[in-house]
């Protein structure tokens, strides 16, 4: 059934493969710049963040902003590219594959590659800053990785899908998705929102995700229902991503 | 001068138990539009068939019913007997397509191209390698295998789209304009590669190029605004236009106007057209001619020559002279 999600999967992690270098340099130098200006260069005026020092408080946050934005980058210029420039869908469409067969190949190419992002980001942090965590909180911490990487790879394929214009797709990149991540606990706690606000915050993915994330590297401390959200809204996404796919191939 | 619309064109496959492809009242609307109005045709297995229109008269709809990229509204199509609605997977083992745009993945080398492909067929490494080295000969890109679709030129791209259409070995080919925007080298050797396969596959062509239809297909069908106007052979299609005759008539020195102003006259004589010492008369039957060439008695004629209907006259006749949007 997924013979033909394997195959473009494949070809997907062959184009990754060729060009990993300068993905690589490319993926590590954002996080490591915010680190570096952030983390060391603001660390003296901001002090203790929730009991630690800034820098180790934003350094697992920028790993999973990492995976997170790499998986959505990769399904919404990937599925778009292949949709609207190079036409490469229509030359699998005409193949005995289902088109969930492709939503689904795309979705696992965003996760691989934010898996595999977040990952070389959180080794070059740990080679060349202070920022240390137990090995054995890794499981925990990628109990939210894993799903949070699912969500933004379904919600690129969603936007990738609807969107037929570039710059829409940075608009949107710029007003909806940057402002979640940024607002959801990653640069400063979320006790620092008025208290009204606060369980609208808590009721985003993107907190779950990130709050969840960072407890559960720096502290082993798990959140269950952080965990369930973030599950459940990677479930809805995909599901959403493979419905609207279909749909708008059946125009 | 337009030609009646045939009342019902027959569906051009006189044995239906033949029929690679058919299509019974094919009907698809896109809100008010009708892009395909009770649409029948029957396509013989083995044969290249050439479906022509102008812009807009359904040609794509109906290739993307066919290959199950789209549903039809209304009506029936089948191909090797197997209804698109409901066997859509089975039909996509079964066709290749080469679409109107490359499609290639550039960032995938001409043989990783055609591998993709095999892939999704779900063939095996032992049963397509073989296959590619024999397309990739074929089309003469075996020395190409390893570079990037963007370094070929536009005559490569489009041999290696065909062969990639071939890799998992078709019984019908769809090849929606192949050779638009190749050169006329280009375009012959695509044509070279097309007639290479006629008779082990069907092959269902559309293209712009008249000449095109005209050189490879065995029969033709011209649509316009969703519905089939007529279907035949190229010569059958041409003897449509024989009820009228053609005759160029050019003259040696001054005259020609006088001339054009006698035969215009003439009420055999359906239309004429004059461009400097030159007369063009479209006769009503060729029996006229000896009329003519009575009123043309003295008149100082270089020659008189028959001018031969070609697939654009009765493309013209059919579809009318009017620009599409």
């Amino acid at each position: 059934m997924l013979r033909g999600s394997l195959a473009i999967w494949q070809r997907d992690m062959l184009i990754l493969r060729r060009s990993i270098i300068s993905e690589l340099v490319a993926v590590v130098a954002y996080p490591l710049t915010i680190y570096l200006a952030f983390g060391v260069g603001m660390q003296g005026y901001i002090g203790l963040v929730d009991g630690a020092p800034y820098s180790m408080f934003i350094a697992p946050g920028l790993i999973t902003m990492t995976a997170v934005n790499a998986a959505y980058n990769e399904s919404v210029w990937s599925l778009w590219f292949h949709r609207r420039v190079q036409f490469t869908i229509e030359s699998y469409r005409v193949t005995p594959i289902s088109v969930s067969e492709i939503v689904i190949a795309k979705i696992l190419s965003g996760f691989t590659h934010g898996i595999i992002k977040g990952c070389v980001v959180g080794v070059v942090i740990f080679a060349i800053t202070p920022f240390r965590f137990p090995l054995e909180h890794l499981v925990q911490y990628l109990l939210f990785l894993i799903p949070g990487s699912a969500f933004f790879s379904c919600a690129g394929v969603i936007s990738g899908t609807v969107m037929d214009k570039p710059e829409t797709i940075g608009k949107v990149e710029a007003v909806l998705v940057m402002p979640l991540i940024f607002m959801s606990g990653l640069f400063f706690p979320l006790s620092s929102y008025p208290p009204a606000v606060i369980p609208w915050v808590r009721a985003l993915p993107t907190t779950a995700i990130f709050e969840g994330a960072r407890r559960a590297l720096v502290a082993g401390e798990m959140m269950p229902l952080a965990a369930l959200q973030i599950w459940l809204s990677a479930l809805l996404t995909f599901v959403a991503a493979v419905y609207i796919f279909r749909r708008k191939m059946s125009e | 001068m337009r030609l009646p619309l045939p009342a019902v064109p027959s569906t051009g496959c006189s044995d239906m138990s033949t029929a690679s492809i058919t299509v019974h009242s094919l009907t698809k609307s896109y809100g008010d539009l009708t892009a395909l109005d009770s649409f029948d045709l029957a396509v013989e297995q083995g044969s290249i068939f050439g479906l022509l229109g102008p812009n807009g008269a359904g040609k794509t709809t109906l290739i993307r019913i066919l290959t199950t990229l789209m549903r039809q509204s209304g009506g029936d199509a089948s191909i090797e007997g197997l209804d698109t609605r409901h066997a859509g997977r089975a039909i996509r083992s079964m066709i290749g397509v080469v679409s109107q745009e490359n499609s290639l993945d550039r960032y995938l080398t001409a043989r990783e191209n055609l591998e993709l492909h095999a892939r999704l067929h779900g063939m095996e490494r032992r049963v397509y390698a073989p296959r590619i080295d024999e397309l990739l000969a074929l089309m003469g890109l075996s020395g190409r295998q390893k570079d990037f679709p963007d370094t070929f030129s536009g005559g490569m791209q489009r041999r290696l789209v065909i062969a990639r259409a071939l890799v998992h070995q078709p019984v019908v080919l769809f090849l929606d304009e192949p050779t638009t925007g190749l050169d006329p080298q280009s375009r012959r050797a695509v044509w070279e590669y097309i007639r290479s396969l006629a008779g082990s596959m069907t092959i269902f062509l559309t293209t712009h190029y008249l000449e095109e239809a005209e050189q490879l297909c065995d029969r033709i069908a011209i649509m316009d605004h969703g519905r089939l106007i007529a279907i035949g052979s190229t010569q059958e299609l041409k003897d449509r236009l024989s009820g009228a005759t053609v005759y160029e008539i050019e003259f040696t020195g001054e005259g020609a106007d006088r001339y054009a102003g006698i035969l215009g006259a003439m009420p055999c004589v359906l239309d004429i057209k004059r461009v400097d010492n030159k007369i063009t008369v479209t006769l009503e039957c060729w029996e006229c001619l000896s009329e003519i060439v009575t009123a043309l008695g003295g008149a100082p004629i270089r020659r008189i020559s028959l001018q031969e209907r070609t697939l654009e006259d009765v493309f013209i006749s059919l579809t009318g002279e009017k620009v599409r949007e």
